[in-house]
This record gives structure tokens, C-alpha cells and sequence, in this order.
């Protein structure tokens, strides 16, 4: 009994309260990750991740200001982004934009990450 | 035309080849080192226990050649080796062309395996004091993980794949691992990861031959002394190069390779400090045993997660073979150990409870709240995967981590402040009056913040209990040095222990400030125009275009103050033109500033993007302090339990 009150009680609170951390804290910022398609068919509510391929109708307007489409397998939506654009930013690669799709069918990026093209491989050579 | 066809062919035969043979050589003596080191272990024959450890170091040396024979095809161009071709081109420098050795996938998993069988080697030669049965058993143990590592690079991924056609040039490696950040973070890190193997074979073995005595903790305690001071330096410089190297204004970002890192040095702190009761109290045995499986487990878990592509990252990784197999390993491993402790509990008899509130409970407590934050990072890395099963994927991003993980990371800057101060067994009423300093360093400090203007709650929450762990660090060293100074000395692995926890106190103090004080702006400037953030007047004096040997580099002039900086743009020609930007940043004691050079537009301006990010060099200064501290606290020192028996002499002595 000693043991338990001494030892158990403390440990089975921390226990309770890193749990009770993970569950409130997953709540409220976890976002879906979804493809375009995804979001299309049913649009979860708040702020979502949306992977797709950059197309090749980019416009800037100024150095920070980007539109563009992103694409996936069959589905498609048109991107508006203000910020830095990462390095490896262009048509056809794989980029990964967070925000939300605006009643205007636009989608109001808030982040934009570009997948890297991997540390530990470029493109399998094939001759 | 002859001959140089004849030269290539020569290397195919000496490099590839040989590379592969060394390998598989390095498989056969692993596989009869792990066989018979087991079964001479269980028969306790000396002489085969010998033969099994000498044929442990025969694979490790094989292991060894194969890398030689990769890094010579690498420094020669020999673009008959896929893996030169993919990660090497005749433009990269000589010093990054060597380091593409672990640069990719298969390469990385052949240091590893290296190292392994360096570190093991030298674990089983500092075994001696263990006996012959644990020694045995970790022998085997350490040659089956050897041999695992070489089955996977001799038949799913091979760093010798042959080409049919050796092309005249290689793809190049990646811009972004054009740096010197490349030569220094990836081999530490992965030296990190492959020493973690040796404390839980040792572990493993003393459980296996139901020893849990203090000649393991002492032997084990030292190579996760190795394996944790390895991965804090890589965690560190890991921070380092993505600060200066990816131009997003911070240090860490809760990637899932991040947090893989991250997982098993929490684990591995936690057992640093738990040690200590078992040397100290002969409590929390088994409790050890399963902090030294945990952080291996995590290991392998990350090296699989990483490696296999299951979870959404910003780096994607080559999605190859060898994932399922490291799953598989991970299962064995898991397996292996369950059943190992749960055979074994009778090995953690407690000699009854301990008061809680003691030195013995602070590390208690300690040790569930750094594995409540192994929890939090564990849950954020792996919902997408769990989420993925039920239905649309969920990603957590930093906010998680804050909320879930933050207020732990407090409560374990409070318990740094108050836990060295709690005397071991019972805490009376002298441990309450040595509390009175601390307390007055961080009701000091919070006034001081209030007074200030500081206002967000996390800040007043971190920087109070900063001055309090450090007012604690600093009074017990200031207590040793005016009764006994040479204490400091002959007690090093505790003093050095207190450094290491001022250097945590630096960092923190670090983190908090750039966390919470960072200022950015994103702007676009006609070249004579100014910006200003955090006080900070930067102006844009021009742009010029420079041309290098292997890329092209758009270099903007941002003056500040007396000084110029110059964040730039690189193009390399390889690789369809992939651009790389270069941050510029000026560092003063109080705080960076941090400028990248977003592009240049038609009119003339320029585009940038200017951090103001405060107290980093803490980061970096409190880093190196952390490391210095265990460092210096464990040359030459005498373990605890040698130096409890020293003491014990004269006691049994007859009068």
C-alpha cells in the first residue's frame, strides 16, 4: 500500500497528464493531409495539407506574390501563395501548401514546402 | 582506345567486385561469430568464446575493406559503380566527393556498419571485468545485429551495383549538400546511431546470463556515455547546418527524421540519470535494462521510418527495398527483448520502497517526464501512418510538439533546478532551506521580466526556471569551492555533470529566446532602399552576377551597420538547374541577423526575407558547454561502484 501510494500514485498522475498533453494538444493542431482529389471530394474543415504536382502556369508578380495550378493524378486547383518559395521551387515537382480553399475555389496557401529531392538519392541512373 | 577500355574494366574487376567480396566475406565470419558465440557462451568454453570474438573482429575488418574499396572507387571517378554515378560527378570538390561515401542510402548503411564493428570491437576488448558468459552473449549479440546490417547491404542494397555501361560523367550530388556541414553532421549522427548497439547487447547479454550487477552498469554506462555525447554533437550540428544552410530562420523543425534523432537521446538521458540509483542504491535494475533496450529499439524504429518512406516528410526519401527488412529487424529485436525482460524480472527485486520525495524519486520523476516527451514526439511521428489506417491522413506540426511537449520540457527545467539539491534516501528540512537561492534567482527573474514588458506566459514560465537551474548548478559549485576545492577534481563526474547542466540552462535559455522573440519580415528593396527589424537597418546596396567553377551565383549586397552582407543564390548547371540559397547572417551576442535572398525581380529590386533571431549563439555556446561537461566529467574517473568498494576497504580490514 505504502509502495503504491508513494510510487504508483505520482507515477500513474504524469502518466495521466502526459496523456491528457498528447490528446488536447493532437486536437487541436492536427491538420489533414490530403491530395487534391481528396480535398475535391469532401473538404475537411479548418486548415489541411494539400500534395500535388506544380504545373506549368506559374506567374509571379512580384518576388514574393505566387499563383499556380497544383494537380494531382486527376484533380486540380489553383494555388495563391505570399512568401519565400523554397529553392527547388518549379513546374513538376512535388509541393506540399497549407491553408485553406477559399469560397472562391482558390486555395490561400499559408506555408508552401517543396518535397526535397531526397538526401539520399538524385534520380536512379538508368543509361 | 584500348586502353583506357582495358583501365575501366580493371576497376570494375578490383573495386566492384572486391567491394562486394569483402562484404560477403564480412557476412560469413559475422554469422559464425553471433553462432558460435552463443553456443560457446551457454557451454562456457573459454577457448570458442575467444574464437567467436576473433571472428567478430575478422567481420568488422572485412566490413572495413569494402569501405576502403568504395571510398577508392568514389576518389578515382569510377563511374562503373552506380553509387558513384548517382552521388558524384567529375565537378564536385575532392572533400564532398569523399564524403558522398555517406551521402546515399547504401553508403550511409556501410559507415554504419562500420563503425559498428569498430565500436563493437572495442566494447568486447574493454569487456574483460564482465566475465566470460556476458561477454559471450554480447559478442553474439553485437555479430547478429553486424550480420544484419551486411545482409542488407550484400543482397538488398548494395553500395557495388555494377552498371553494364560506365557512363563519362555522374549525376553530382545534391546542392544542398554542397556545404561543409556535409563533412561534419552526417558521420557523427550516424555514428550515434550505430553505437546505441553496443549498450543494448550488453544489456541484453547480462540479462541473458541473469547478471544485473554493477560491473554492467559501469561498462554499459560508459558506452552510452559514447553513444549519447556522439548524438548530442550530431543533434547539435545537425541544428547548426539546417540553420545555416536552408534559410528558414530556425534550427529544428519536428521533421520526422528530426524527431527519429531525437527520440533515442531522450531515452538515453534518461538512463544516464537513472543509472545512478541503481550504482548508487541498487535500485531501478530492471527499470535500466529497459531505458538501454528503448533507446536501441528507437533507433532501428527511426532507421526504418526514415528509410522506408511510411511517413509524409519534407524529405522524401529514396523509397527502397531494404524498409520491410528493417521492420522485420525491428519486430526480432522487439521480440527478443520482451520475452529477455519478461524472463528476467526476478532480476529487479527492489529492497523495498524508497521515500519519493529524494534524489532517488527526482530521477524517477525525471526519467517518466523525458519519456512522456519520447511519447509526444513518438505519437506526432507516427499519426500520420495511425491516422492513414482509419480513414484521411492527420500530420501535426510544430504547435503539437509546443503544446503537448512544453510544458513536460518545463517541468524537467524545474526538477534541474530543485533535483541536485535533494540529498539521496530523504529530503528534511536543510534540503528546504538550500532551495531558498534558487527560488530567489527565479522570482528575480520574473520580476525583472514583468518589469521589462515581457507578457506571453511560456516565456515567463522558462526563463524563471532557467535562472533557478542555474542558481542551483552554481551554488553547488560554490559551495564545494569555499569547503573543499579539490572535490571539484576527484568528484569530476559529478561536477562535470553540474557543467553540463549550466550548458543545458545556456541552451534553454536560447531556445526560448529565438523562439519567442523571433521577428521576420518579407520585403522587396530597389537597390539605396532600407529595412528595418528589431532595430536593425539593413540596406540594399546592389546585386552582381558571379561565375564558379561548377555554378553561377547571384550575390545581393546588404549593408548593416560597417559590415556588408552577402546572401546569395547559387545555379548549378547539373541536376536541370537547381538553385540553392545562401544565407547570410551576421552574429552578434544578443542576436543573429539572418537575411536570404529570395530573388531579383524585372525592375531592378531585389526580394528578401530578414530574420532578427535572438540569443541563438547560446544554442550553440550551451551545446558545446553540455558536451564539454560529460566529457571532462568522465576522463579517468573511477565509477561509482569502484569507488564505493575503494572505500569499503578499510571497513573489512581486521583491526
Amino acid at each position: 500500500m505504502t509502495l503504491f501510494l508513494r510510487w504508483g500514485l505520482p507515477g500513474a498522475v504524469v502518466v495521466a497528464c502526459v496523456g491528457y498533453l498528447i490528446y488536447s494538444a493532437s486536437g487541436g493542431a492536427a491538420e489533414y493531409y490530403v491530395t487534391v482529389s481528396e480535398l475535391r471530394a469532401h473538404a475537411p474543415a479548418g486548415d489541411v495539407r494539400v500534395a500535388g504536382v506544380v504545373q506549368d502556369d506559374v506567374q509571379k508578380s512580384d518576388g514574393l506574390h505566387v499563383m499556380f495550378t497544383e494537380k494531382d493524378g486527376t484533380a486540380s486547383m489553383p494555388v495563391d501563395y505570399r512568401g519565400t518559395l523554397p529553392d527547388i521551387f518549379k513546374p513538376g515537382i512535388t509541393v506540399v501548401v497549407e491553408g485553406r480553399l477559399g469560397t472562391d475555389g482558390i486555395f490561400h496557401a499559408r506555408s508552401l514546402l517543396a518535397k526535397c529531392p531526397s538526401r539520399f538519392s538524385t534520380q536512379p541512373y538508368t543509361s | 582506345m584500348s586502353v583506357p577500355l582495358l583501365h575501366a574494366a580493371i576497376h570494375v574487376v578490383i573495386l566492384g567486385y572486391l567491394g562486394a567480396g569483402a562484404l560477403l566475406a564480412a557476412l560469413v565470419m559475422g554469422g559464425f561469430s553471433a553462432l558460435l558465440s552463443f553456443w560457446s557462451g551457454v557451454r562456457q568454453d573459454e577457448t570458442f568464446i575467444q574464437v567467436g570474438r576473433r571472428a567478430f573482429y575478422a567481420a568488422a575488418t572485412f566490413a572495413f575493406l569494402s569501405a576502403v574499396m568504395l571510398e577508392v572507387a568514389l576518389l578515382t571517378h569510377d563511374f562503373s559503380l552506380a553509387y558513384v554515378v548517382e552521388h558524384t560527378d567529375l565537378s564536385t570538390p575532392t572533400a564532398l566527393v569523399a564524403a558522398a561515401f555517406y551521402g546515399g542510402q547504401e553508403g550511409s548503411l556501410l559507415y554504419w556498419t562500420v563503425i559498428l564493428g569498430v565500436l563493437g570491437s572495442a566494447s568486447l576488448i574493454a569487456s574483460a571485468s564482465l566475465g566470460g558468459r556476458v561477454a559471450a552473449y554480447a559478442g553474439g549479440i553485437l555479430a547478429a545485429i553486424l550480420s544484419f546490417f551486411l545482409f542488407v547491404l550484400a543482397v538488398v542494397a548494395s553500395p557495388f551495383e555494377l552498371l553494364s555501361v560506365a557512363p563519362p560523367d555522374g549525376l553530382g550530388l545534391n546542392p544542398i549538400l554542397r556545404d561543409g556541414g556535409m563533412l561534419i553532421h552526417p558521420p557523427v549522427v550516424l555514428a550515434g546511431f550505430a553505437s546505441f548497439a553496443i549498450p543494448f547487447s550488453f544489456a541484453c547479454a547480462a540479462l541473458l546470463a541473469g547478471r544485473a550487477d554493477a560491473a554492467w552498469i559501469t561498462h554499459t554506462r560508459r558506452f552510452a556515455l559514447f553513444a549519447w555525447s556522439l548524438q548530442t554533437a550530431g543533434l547539435l550540428l545537425g541544428m547548426w547546418w539546417a540553420y545555416h544552410v536552408l534559410g528558414w530562420g530556425g534550427y529544428w523543425g519536428w521533421d520526422p527524421v528530426e524527431n527519429v534523432a531525437l527520440m533515442p537521446w531522450l531515452a538515453t538521458t534518461a538512463y544516464l540519470h537513472s543509472s545512478q540509483v541503481q550504482e548508487r542504491r541498487g535500485r531501478l535494475r530492471l527499470w535500466n535494462f529497459g531505458l538501454v533496450i528503448t533507446a536501441f529499439l528507437l533507433v532501428v524504429f527511426g532507421t526504418f521510418i526514415v528509410r522506408s518512406g511510411v511517413v509524409p516528410s519534407v524529405h522524401t526519401f529514396a523509397i527502397s527495398a531494404i524498409g520491410p527488412w528493417f521492420l522485420g529487424f525491428l519486430v526480432v529485436c522487439l521480440a527478443f527483448s520482451a520475452v529477455l525482460l519478461t524472463f528476467r524480472s526476478n532480476l529487479g527485486v527492489e529492497p523495498g520502497p524508497a521515500p519519493a520525495v529524494s534524489r532517488e524519486g527526482a530521477f524517477v520523476l525525471q526519467n517518466l517526464l523525458l519519456l512522456g516527451v519520447v511519447a509526444v514526439v513518438m505519437w506526432g511521428t507516427v499519426l500520420p501512418l495511425v491516422s492513414g489506417m482509419f480513414g484521411l491522413q492527420r500530420v501535426v506540426g510544430a504547435p503539437f510538439y509546443e503544446r503537448a511537449a512544453g510544458p513536460l520540457l518545463a517541468a524537467i527545467l524545474a526538477l534541474l533546478a530543485v533535483g541536485p539539491l535533494l540529498p539521496w534516501r530523504h529530503a528534511g528540512r536543510a534540503t528546504v532551506r538550500a532551495l531558498r537561492w534558487p527560488v530567489a534567482a527565479g522570482a528575480l527573474a520574473l520580476v525583472f521580466l514583468l518589469i521589462v514588458g515581457v507578457r506571453a506566459a511560456p516565456a515567463l514560465v522558462a526563463f524563471p526556471l532557467a535562472a533557478a537551474a542555474a542558481t542551483t548548478a552554481l551554488t553547488e559549485y560554490a559551495r564545494a569551492a569555499v569547503r573543499k576545492p579539490r572535490s571539484i577534481l576527484r568528484k569530476r563526474r559529478r561536477y562535470g555533470a553540474y557543467l553540463a547542466h549550466l550548458g543545458l540552462v545556456v541552451a534553454v535559455i536560447g531556445f526560448a529566446a529565438s523562439h519567442f522573440g523571433q521577428q521576420e519580415k518579407d520585403v522587396s528593396l530597389q537597390p539605396g532602399e532600407s529595412v528595418t527589424v528589431a532595430g536593425y537597418t539593413l540596406t540594399f546596396a546592389g546585386s552582381e552576377q558571379r561565375q564558379l567553377a561548377d555554378h553561377t551565383e547571384l550575390v545581393a549586397g546588404m549593408r548593416l551597420g560597417d559590415q556588408t552582407l552577402e546572401p546569395s543564390r547559387a545555379t548549378y548547371a547539373g541536376l536541370g538547374g537547381q538553385a540553392v540559397t545562401h544565407v547570410a547572417i551576421s552574429t552578434t551576442p544578443t542576436a543573429d541577423v539572418y537575411v536570404v535572398l529570395a530573388g531579383t525581380n524585372l525592375d531592378g529590386s531585389a526580394t528578401f526575407r530578414v530574420f532578427v533571431n535572438p540569443l541563438v549563439i547560446f544554442i550553440w555556446a550551451g551545446g558545446t558547454v553540455i558536451i564539454m561537461g560529460v566529457v571532462l566529467g568522465n576522463l579517468g574517473e573511477r565509477s561509482a561502484a569502484v569507488e564505493l568498494a575503494r572505500r569499503r576497504i578499510p571497513v573489512t580490514l581486521p583491526a
